[in-house]
């Protein structure tokens, strides 16, 4: 190396990077022309870098980027989430702005009317009817009940008012 | 272009997920080969992406626009990227069978002996960029893998042109030792 090249080594490097002036530039590329230790210096680092950068771009063309993006969307999906107070608040904004209470009210009122029978039917107050005698006579007081499908039948036998009057001997 | 990235950053700012969709398509190559760089394992460089424009979307509202979009997200991808050597140890090298391993691109060089030797070369560059400081790594990442300025590594590195520079010249010496072997087969190239 010549001794010229002790003071060029910074600017070498700077050279190399692409950030020199103009002037810079041609008095390096003047030495460089003349010195076989300088060119060898700057093909050194011409084969680091490409021992960086290489790996990089081959590695970088192999990769799928489109599941990192649906990864990144799960990820956000937490923050579009709003408090409670401003959630509450948009639905206002959005009622009041947009008047999308008069279909919302129409379809709640469709899906009742839609629903009425069927639960109406279902209540406890119209339970199946049941079938129920009830017959007196002199001796015994008999009442029947039947369910209406007929599948159970009771039947209760009384002792007529005069025999309860009488008491058994 | 710089006109439609603004726009791009209002509507991000606003909450619009198709915007950040459009920053990550813009991006997400420069953010990957920043984290592959410094990091040299494929998978954990693509979490790094993920995990940069998530950051990107819940800190935008604070981006004050006095760097380049692109700075902030070099910036963000340094700090992930160096914060996850951290968590992992320093000294994690990779391993030769590891699948992460890059194997060449060309069919000739598809031989199972020269993929050897790319892996070999691989494992040693990973070695030797593993015995430099963070920041001397960061800044060799930066120049030579993204071919960043001098004031764009300042910028990114939140440091003088004069540090970055001293980075530089102290980490290609060091990896010139380290790399010797190969780069006297490289600099005849």
């Amino acid at each position: 190396m010549k001794d010229s090249c002790a003071a060029t080594s910074e600017l070498l490097e700077r050279y190399f990077d692409h950030e020199v002036s103009d002037e810079e530039r041609s008095g390096i590329e003047t030495h460089i022309e003349d010195c076989s230790a300088c060119r060898d210096r700057i093909k050194t680092m011409e084969g680091l870098r490409n021992l960086l950068k290489s790996p990089v771009d081959e590695v970088e063309q192999k990769e799928d980027f489109s599941r990192v993006w649906l990864r990144i969307e799960r990820g956000i999906q937490p923050e579009e989430t709003p408090a409670w107070g401003e959630s509450i608040r948009r639905w206002i904004d959005l009622i009041l702005r947009k008047r999308v209470w008069v279909p919302a009210a129409a379809v709640i009122v469709a899906i009742f009317l839609a629903l009425a029978p069927s639960v109406l039917k279902r209540s406890p107050s119209s339970s199946d009817p049941s079938v129920v005698e009830y017959v007196e006579s002199q001796d015994y007081n008999v009442m029947v009940y039947e369910s209406e499908k007929g599948n159970v039948t009771v039947i209760w036998l009384f002792e007529g008012p005069e025999k309860e009057g009488l008491s058994p001997s | 272009m710089e006109h439609d990235e603004t726009k791009l950053i209002s509507r991000c700012q606003e909450g619009d997920q198709e915007a950040l969709k459009q920053i990550f398509d813009l991006y997400h190559n420069k953010v990957y080969r920043v984290a592959y760089g410094v990091l040299r394992h494929r998978e954990e460089a693509l979490d790094i992406v993920q995990e940069v424009f998530i950051k990107l979307f819940r800190s935008i509202r604070d981006f004050k626009r006095e760097s380049r979009l692109s700075t902030y997200l070099y910036r963000m991808t340094v700090n992930t990227a160096i914060d996850h050597l951290r968590k992992m140890g320093k000294a994690r090298v990779s391993s030769l069978d590891e699948e992460e391993a890059i194997q060449p691109a060309e069919e000739p060089e598809r031989r199972p002996d020269r993929i050897f030797l790319y892996k070999e070369l691989e494992g040693k560059v990973n070695e030797a960029l593993n015995k430099l400081p963070v920041d001397q790594r960061t800044a060799m990442v930066l120049r030579e893998v993204e071919g960043l300025s001098y004031q764009e590594i300042a910028e990114t590195m939140k440091s003088s042109i004069g540090t970055v520079m001293s980075r530089l010249h102290y980490g290609r010496k060091r990896m010139q030792e380290l790399l010797k072997d190969y780069l006297q087969e490289g600099a005849g190239k």
